[in-house]
């Protein structure tokens, strides 16, 4: 079949091409990851009348439509025209029109969060509400950015792979007099976090308070209301990132801030990620804007106007630990391996030819 | 008498009442719950009807204010020791029917239980004042009426909220004076009359009977469930049990102060004694031990009521959701099993 499609058009307007030619799986995005239920319907609908039949759950949270033919574009662009008028505009607040060209840019991707308190007895914080106050800053932009929510340090949203990785956080409030020195907090946080809790000789707790990353364990295990949650704050790494060349996880960079310093940092991404790239939108990930300005001019341009609230702690420099994919020498085939042992106590072997 | 009340002349005599009293009643602590963005109700000295937490289920019961969690008996040097002091003004409890029976059952154990006064409870009792809050619903995790402690005369005065208003029942001659020149009402306060939770206790007919209940392979469905928390205990509105300790405030140990804080037989370490000895070691078997106490053995000692009120606190804050009710039911199953073996 004779195809001539701009591809990197298409891949803007949130379509990636497929490897059937012609074909191209629509990214619809969910920021925050929570929405009515009755979208679920329209979705199928795409799935049907012009995609393959099939869905997929996509890795940033999107809702994936896969086997749309390029000729049926415009079609399904009108379509969604309901959707993201109801998720972005009105659920999120984003500034921009609706129209019937489908999704303005693929810059910022798609903000992914965990389901958070609204529903998780660890959350500490609601990531959907969060999320959809970020996506209102980051979107519609040509400049690129990973987001994601995590409800608590646990981090089941993967935040620590994102350029910005939130966490929801407590600084936890000790009630001695309600402390009947149990121990269970302890436990917990020895067992599910930090270790920074201990009992003693007067039966009640002393806290190392320099490594307590504010998760909470101690105040949902404890009997008594003792520990309870104070200010909500947030947890903020950077510079995490997947990906072929230089994998990383993302470094701790913000601690207890509050949202008003989590909005004000996004309300200035646009700003520094077009002052970084002289102003001409590249399909590059935030990540590396953030590597060629080098971190302490990144800080001056991200934190421009926004005051910080006292408890807040940031990063004075970050030093990042690259993976480099080229590397890894120490994997070789068995046949290179030096062993220790009696070769018939190894458990494993290449399947004979 | 009875009287009708705005919450703006109510404070007036809040104000006027705290010359003499400490007012107490369950307060909404918010973000304080033990989820995030949840709050927590307990009680606390208010100073007006607004502070009062009425629409809710406190989370912890009405006893913390007669024993606190953690208090203070006396402070000890060498050779000398002072008590600490009660409280000074008398104390005006708000309380549902269930709490109020929960002091009787309280001050059993307090006051007479082994011909022994504890001194630090009887000082606080003789100070309170109780302000019955009318309950006519419950929650549904309430079994007040399968507990008989739906309703209660032992009050000083009892209470309905209303928009913007209190109406009264004033029964104790102390507070009239409080009340001279507010609109009379006719006021009797109304009372739960059924729960949506029933809980029918059962007879455990003989000691033989009661032996096999306690190895009977019931108990053991919590050794998996329960996490030994005691959060039921200290919700528990007729726990009495506690643990004392000295503080010292120097390294010779002569100098300190003697403290009582609340203890759970659900929690390990509970009955170890010195030497290493300890009893009920596993989840399943204090839990057998606390059920059989609220149910049994409670009233076996005292003859006359159970133990358990039906408040239903624990059923609320268990984080594992052992239902004390579904318990006891599970112990009726056992009961007549064991009874029907044996005919």
């Amino acid at each position: 079949m004779n195809h001539d499609i701009d591809i990197k058009k298409v891949r803007i307007n949130c379509y990636r091409q497929s490897k059937v030619a012609g074909e191209f799986m629509l990214q619809l995005r969910v920021p925050g990851a929570l929405i009515d239920a009755k979208h679920l319907s329209m979705v199928q609908e795409i799935c049907e009348r012009w995609g393959n039949g099939t869905f997929h759950m996509g890795t940033r949270q999107t809702l994936n439509i896969p086997g749309i033919k390029y000729e049926y574009i415009d079609e399904v662009n009108k379509f969604i025209k309901g959707y993201i008028h109801d998720v972005d505009i009105e659920m999120c607040d984003v500034d921009m029109e609706s129209n019937d060209a489908g999704y303005p840019t693929i810059g910022a991707r798609n903000i992914i969060s965990c389901i958070g308190n609204a529903h998780c007895i660890k959350g500490n914080i609601n990531t959907y509400k969060l999320a959809r106050k970020i996506e209102r800053l980051v979107f519609p932009s040509h400049y690129h950015i990973k987001v994601a929510v995590a409800g608590c340090p646990n981090d089941c949203a993967k935040a620590n792979f994102n350029d910005f990785g939130i966490m929801g956080v407590h600084k936890q409030v000790y009630d001695i007099d309600r402390c009947i020195g149990c121990g269970s907090c302890v436990e917990a946080c020895e067992h599910h976090a930090t270790g920074v809790l201990s009992l003693n000789a007067n039966g009640k707790i002393d806290k190392d308070t320099c490594c307590c990353v504010g998760c909470g364990e101690c105040s949902l295990i404890c009997p008594t209301g003792a520990w309870s949650r104070g200010k909500q704050l947030y947890r903020v790494t950077l510079g995490g990132r997947t990906g072929k060349q230089n994998p990383r996880s993302g470094k701790l960079f913000l601690n207890w801030v509050t949202e008003d310093v989590v909005l004000g940092m996004f309300a200035n991404w646009q700003k520094f990620s077009a002052w970084a790239l002289d102003y001409k939108p590249e399909y590059l990930h935030g990540g590396h804007l953030i590597d060629r300005v080098g971190y302490k001019e990144f800080v001056k341009h991200i934190f421009e106007g926004v005051e910080f609230n006292p408890e807040a702690k940031m990063a004075d420099d970050i030093y990042w630990a690259e993976n480099e994919q080229r590397g890894n020498m120490h994997v070789m085939p068995l046949s290179q391996h030096k062993f220790a042992g009696p070769t018939e106590e190894r458990g494993y072997s290449f399947a004979k030819k | 008498m009875g009287y009708k009340v705005s919450f703006e002349e109510a404070n007036k005599i809040f104000a006027k009442l705290q010359d003499e009293y400490e007012i107490w009643a369950p307060k909404r602590f918010v973000g304080r719950g033990r989820y995030s963005d949840t709050d927590m109700i307990k009680y606390d000295k208010v100073n007006t009807v607004e502070e009062i937490e009425y629409k809710e289920k406190s989370d912890f019961p009405a006893k913390e204010v007669l024993t606190p969690i953690t208090e203070s008996l006396f402070y000890f040097t060498e050779d000398e020791f002072i008590e600490s002091k009660a409280t000074k003004k008398k104390l005006l409890i708000f309380m549902r029917p269930c709490d109020i029976h929960a002091q009787h059952h309280q001050e059993k154990i307090y006051l007479s239980n082994g011909d022994f006064t504890d001194m630090y409870y009887k000082r606080m009792n003789e100070k309170v004042k109780i302000v019955m809050m009318e309950c006519t619903t419950g929650w549904d995790t309430c079994f007040c009426v399968s507990m008989g402690t739906n309703k209660s005369e032992d009050y000083s005065m009892a209470v309905r909220f209303g928009e913007g208003e209190l109406t009264l029942d004033v029964k104790d001659a102390d507070f009239a004076p409080y009340f001279e020149g507010q609109a009379s009402a006719d006021f009797k306060p109304d009372y739960v009359k059924e729960n949506e939770l029933h809980v029918e206790i059962p007879e455990i007919p003989n000691k033989d009977v009661l032996l096999k209940l306690k190895s009977h392979p019931m108990w053991n469905e919590y050794n998996k469930r329960c996490i030994s928390c005691g959060a039921c205990t200290i919700a528990c509105s007729t726990c009495t049990c506690f643990t004392t300790t000295d503080i010292v405030y120097n390294e010779n140990g002569s100098v300190g102060e003697r403290k009582r804080t609340s203890a759970s037989c659900q929690i390990k370490g509970f009955t170890d004694m010195a030497g290493g000895m300890s009893f009920r070691n596993t989840a399943g078997e204090r839990m057998r031990y606390k059920v059989l106490h609220k149910f049994h053995d409670y009233k076996a000692r005292f003859k006359d009521y159970h133990m358990c009120v039906g408040c239903g606190r624990c059923i609320d804050r268990c984080p594992e959701y052992i239902s004390i009710a579904a318990t006891v039911d599970k112990m009726a199953k056992a009961i007549d099993e064991i009874v029907a073996e044996e005919k």
